[in-house]
């Protein structure tokens, strides 16, 4: 008999832990997602562990390695509860500090509060950091309170409670009702009404039926799945738990980006975890539902987010994407009716469940329902994953949360929705962050990345480097995806190097419209998104390189030359040394020079300068 | 390390075509590429068609069909890292190593490679040196990194060359 | 028992098959409609997109691949409206520049009324129709060749470039590539390479081949249903 095999059992073990973690006396909860562990949490948590050890502490305080707290530009992120007290920044020398003064005293480090950039004054508490104040963290916020190691921190912030409704008092077809009626739509980029998928899935002929977890988050500058699956993968299951019930799917998988070590490692440990305690496998918490979850790691290829393309390689095969013509609810892995969901889409059903639909469509704005994690990164303040409601400004999200330009320099624009989305310019930061309104602007909520660019972000490059991106992406089976990039590439490159002609703008008009219309999968449909969306809204800066032979940027290498400002060299040679083409030559303390023969424009001696002494032309 | 045998990692897994990711994945992990004769055994263990398992190994980009360099040095080209200068990053590791991306550099030592996001896009532009990740980047930083790195894989050689 | 359903092409009632491809049936009943990467009982890829039509549903219509639709009772289809000659010219524009020496290719874009090419001409030698991969793999059961690579380094070639051990001699994908279509007279030269019309009649005539079939010879390399 597993652990926990009825409704009872559930509760009880619940309550059992509770009951042991009363008498703590504080947890400290770490973050030890990958934004953190780069910046050294591991060591941190280490320090921790030694400095309680040595006063005696091992047993009262408890210190919990979570998921990522969402403020990753200020990482390692420590939060001492029952108190809240916030530390960021925290390093392996403030270890014993923090046990000895906050643990022991109840005093707090000043030193390791966060300072609010406009008061200039410390903060204790997240609560009063003008980054998380105006967010709505309805999926992020669990990530603190639980280990991602640890089911049974799950299951002490009623998790799996969703489950047990849906098992105990829901009737049959009450879970897809609810979904239904909540408004739930696809997170990962699409913005599909989930309950009309699974209605579908539901519909279609067939015994066997499987629900997949998409978490092969390939949009580059979005890494909300990550966080959440590597955070909370029972968050996760439990969701994909509700859906199969829904839809009569006994099968489930989870496809994780090869990427996301540490995502793969959290989600096998957690479906372990449920597997022993009874919560997956046959007969489910005394009832007649039978589930199981099954881990697969992708290849490295951006592509398998489409559906089609994730299914074949699920099934070990090339991800290359098949025409939709019969949908992947009717025919999907196996040739079976699938449901594939986002891993955030996922994650937002258990509370779906336990509050009902009315709670969560109260939330969000016209068609759009609920929250968004967007990773809000680029050349802004503060970086991070925000989880704000659906229908909030981009201004709210970059200026209020994200605290403005982390140059000084203006910012420009932000690209939103990856390589499917667009670039919306700063006079767009009005516009209300739901599906159909970014849409109609010209690009996307997409997965939810938002990267600020600033003055020094040249629109044409941008848009040549989302094509180099696809062009590498492309699985490269259709004739407007494979040559239509290419070409498309072809010419931008082409302007980036001051060869363009008038003429190549309505021809990658055209091209683009062949490609939106005739490409075979949502890659090849949206490629040319980019390069719209920058000649609708930056069409001067493409004028500059075409008409002038101008980067106004100063980022594209061809048309741009690399002087020193004799005014602020002061010789330091650094640039010198940093030139990886001995191009630079000067004698210390003497204004440096460049010789124009031997640059390659990498640009490495301007980011070196610590002076502003290089200047391009 | 000692690589565990193919035949380990086949173990429970032949015949069933669908695990033929899988395999390779830790096939990758063990030896660090995928041999000729790795993926004819795979192919008939699995009951995959040999031309199959190749272009499975060749789409992928986790698959490597040639051995790669001692130290990998892997620069994050996503939106975030390239908006914050990644490509300054990649051109001084091309120029400082003097190979291509994909490449290996002639004493085996170093290979650099990009790919499209790590997903630690806040702390951008990241750079990964054998799996453990560098973050808030400079041609700089990464200068010192890729000497340091010489410096240590270099002496034991040389040592190992006098004895 | 065969069941059959009906459906419309360009205003056309058809019954036919169930189960069958609304390109089978265009080709069948005389619909000229331009393709490249299909070949008769082998599987369809849906790679070149030449074969696009408009499928209309419930008054929206969707641009897809006539090979890889189903037909449906009651379907709608218009397969030759002015938004689908202009995206098929514009898909064979970019077969044609990048495959000039192919006659297969010059003809169909010739026919898709491509009078100019846009783009710098290249002098691939494939494709990537993936005719040879489906023949090889599904007449003949040999799984020889298969596409090697991704995105613009995806490659028709045998494991490890070698000749495999499998292969046949059968010599089918040879004869079903576009490219060994007899080329025009005086192939040319690279960094020459010109949309000559030439076997395509004149380029005069040809304008209006995509409405009225001129009984090209390109439609016997294609299975044209008029051959």
């Amino acid at each position: 008999m597993p652990e926990i095999a009825t409704h009872g059992d559930l509760a009880a073990y619940r309550e059992a832990i509770l009951a042991r973690r009363q008498s703590l006396k504080a947890t400290i909860a770490v973050c030890g997602g990958t934004g953190c562990q780069a910046s050294a949490s591991p060591k941190v948590i280490a320090a921790l562990l030694e400095a309680l050890k040595a006063r005696g502490l091992g047993d009262e305080v408890h210190v919990r390695t979570t998921g990522c707290h969402g403020f990753c530009e200020q990482g390692p992120i420590v939060v001492i509860e029952p108190v809240n007290t916030f530390y960021c920044q925290v390093g392996v020398e403030d270890a014993a500090e923090i046990v000895e003064k906050t643990i022991g005293q109840g005093q707090v480090v000043e030193r390791l509060l966060y300072t609010d950039p406009v008061s200039g004054e410390k903060v204790r508490t997240e609560s009063e950091i003008p980054f998380y104040v105006k967010q709505k963290r309805q999926l992020l916020s669990l990530n603190r309170r639980v280990s991602p190691k640890s089911i049974d921190d799950y299951i002490a912030i009623d998790g799996y409670a969703a489950l047990a409704k849906a098992l105990n008092g829901m009737g049959d077809g009450a879970i897809l009702k609810e979904v239904e009626a909540s408004g739930l739509r696809g997170r990962g980029g699409g913005g599909f009404p989930t309950g009309r998928k699974w209605r579908e899935c539901l519909e279609a002929p067939g015994e066997e039926k499987y629900v997949i977890c998409n978490a092969d988050e390939g949009d580059p500058g979005a890494y909300m799945d990550r966080c959440v699956l590597e955070g909370n993968p029972h968050l996760v299951m439990e969701g994909m738990m509700l859906g199969a019930l829904a839809v009569g799917a006994s099968k489930g998988y989870v496809y994780v980006r090869n990427e996301y070590p540490l995502a793969v490692e959290n989600i096998k440990a957690a479906v372990n975890q449920a597997r022993d305690k009874g919560l997956l496998g046959k007969g489910i918490l005394g009832s007649s539902f039978d589930f199981d979850i099954d881990i697969a790691r992708g290849g490295g290829a951006f592509v398998c987010g489409e559906s089609t393309a994730l299914m074949a390689s699920l099934e070990g095969r090339v991800g290359e994407p098949r025409a939709k013509d019969v949908h992947t609810v009717v025919e999907g892995i196996w040739n079976k009716p699938t449901v594939l969901n986002n891993v955030e889409t996922w994650a937002n059903v258990p509370a779906i469940v336990t509050n009902g639909s009315a709670w969560f469509a109260g939330r969000g704005s016209g068609g759009s329902k609920g929250t968004k994690i967007l990773a809000l990164t680029g050349q802004v303040k503060n970086t991070g994953l925000v989880e704000v409601e659906m229908g909030t400004t981009i201004n709210t999200v970059v200026m209020d949360i994200g605290g403005g330009s982390a140059s000084g320099k203006a910012i420009k624009a932000v690209q939103t929705g990856g390589p499917s989305g667009g670039c919306l310019p700063a006079d767009k930061f009005h516009l209300p962050i739901d599906f159909d309104a970014l849409y109609e602007a010209g690009s996307m909520v997409g997965s939810g990345g938002m990267v600020v660019m600033d003055a020094n972000t040249c629109m044409v490059d941008v848009a040549k480097y989302f094509l180099a991106f696809l062009q590498d992406e492309s699985c490269g089976k259709c004739v407007p995806c494979r040559l239509g990039i290419d070409r498309m590439l072809e010419i931008v490159t082409r302007i980036t190097e001051g060869k363009g002609v008038p003429e190549d703008i309505e021809l990658m008009e055209d091209l683009a419209e062949t490609m939106k219309e005739t490409a075979l999968c949502g890659l090849g449909k949206t490629a040319a998104n980019p390069v719209l969306s920058t000649l609708q809204y930056f069409r001067d800066e493409y004028d500059a390189h075409i008409l002038n032979h101008k980067c106004p940027a100063g980022a594209c290498q061809a048309l741009i030359t690399y002087v020193v400002n004799a005014q602020n060299c002061n010789g330091c040679g650094k640039c010198r040394l940093a030139c990886p083409h001995q191009a630079i030559s000067g004698s210390k303390k003497e204004v440096h020079v460049i010789d124009d023969a031997l640059c390659q424009k990498c640009g490495i001696c301007k980011s070196e300068c610590k002076f502003d002494a290089i200047h391009t032309i | 390390m000692q690589p565990q045998p193919l035949e380990t990692l086949l173990e429970g897994r032949r015949s069933q075509p669908h695990q033929l990711i899988e395999v390779l994945q830790d096939v990758q992990a063990q030896y660090g590429y995928i041999s000729e004769e790795a993926i004819r055994t795979i192919s008939k263990e699995l009951g995959v068609p040999l031309v199959d398992v190749y272009s499975v190994v060749s789409f992928y980009k986790a698959f490597h069909l040639n051995p790669r360099g001692k130290n990998v040095i892997t620069m994050c080209t996503g939106t975030a890292c390239h908006v914050r200068g990644a490509k300054l990053l990649l051109n001084q590791a091309i120029s400082q190593l003097g190979v291509q991306p994909g490449d290996m550099t002639d004493d085996k030592l170093f290979t650099i490679e990009h790919v499209n996001c790590l997903g630690a896009c806040a702390l951008g532009p990241v750079v990964t040196e054998n799996g453990s990740s560098h973050h808030h980047m400079s041609p700089g930083k990464l200068r010192k990194l890729i000497d340091a790195l010489r410096a240590r894989d270099e002496k034991p050689e040389q040592e190992a060359d006098h004895a | 028992m065969i069941q059959y359903v009906s459906m419309k092409i360009d205003g056309a009632i058809f019954k036919v098959p169930k189960g069958s491809s609304v390109l089978d049936v265009a080709i069948e009943y005389g619909i000229c409609i331009p393709h490249l990467c299909h070949v008769p009982n082998i599987s369809d890829l849906g790679a070149c997109r030449l074969c696009i039509v408009e499928h209309v549903v419930e008054g929206r219509s969707k641009v897809t691949t006539s090979c890889t639709l189903r037909v449906q009772e009651g379907m709608v289809i218009k397969s030759n409206t002015q938004k689908i000659k202009r995206l098929r010219k514009n898909i064979a524009e970019l077969l044609v520049s990048q495959a000039p020496n192919s006659k297969a290719i010059q003809d169909i874009a010739v026919r898709c009324g491509v009078k100019t090419v846009r783009y710098p001409f290249r002098n691939d030698n494939c494709v990537l129709c993936g005719r040879c991969v489906r023949i090889c793999r599904e007449q003949w059961q040999a799984k020889a060749i298969g596409f090697v690579g991704r995105g613009k380094d995806r490659r028709v070639k045998s494991p490890f470039g070698v000749k495999s051990e499998t292969c046949k001699m059968c010599g089918n994908c040879i004869d079903l590539c576009p490219m060994t279509i007899t080329p025009c007279d005086g192939p040319m030269k690279p960094g020459e390479e010109y949309l000559c019309g030439k076997c395509e009649s004149q380029l005069m005539e040809a304008e209006s081949a995509v409405d009225q079939c001129i009984m090209c010879g390109l439609g016997e390399g294609f299975q044209c249903a008029r051959h």
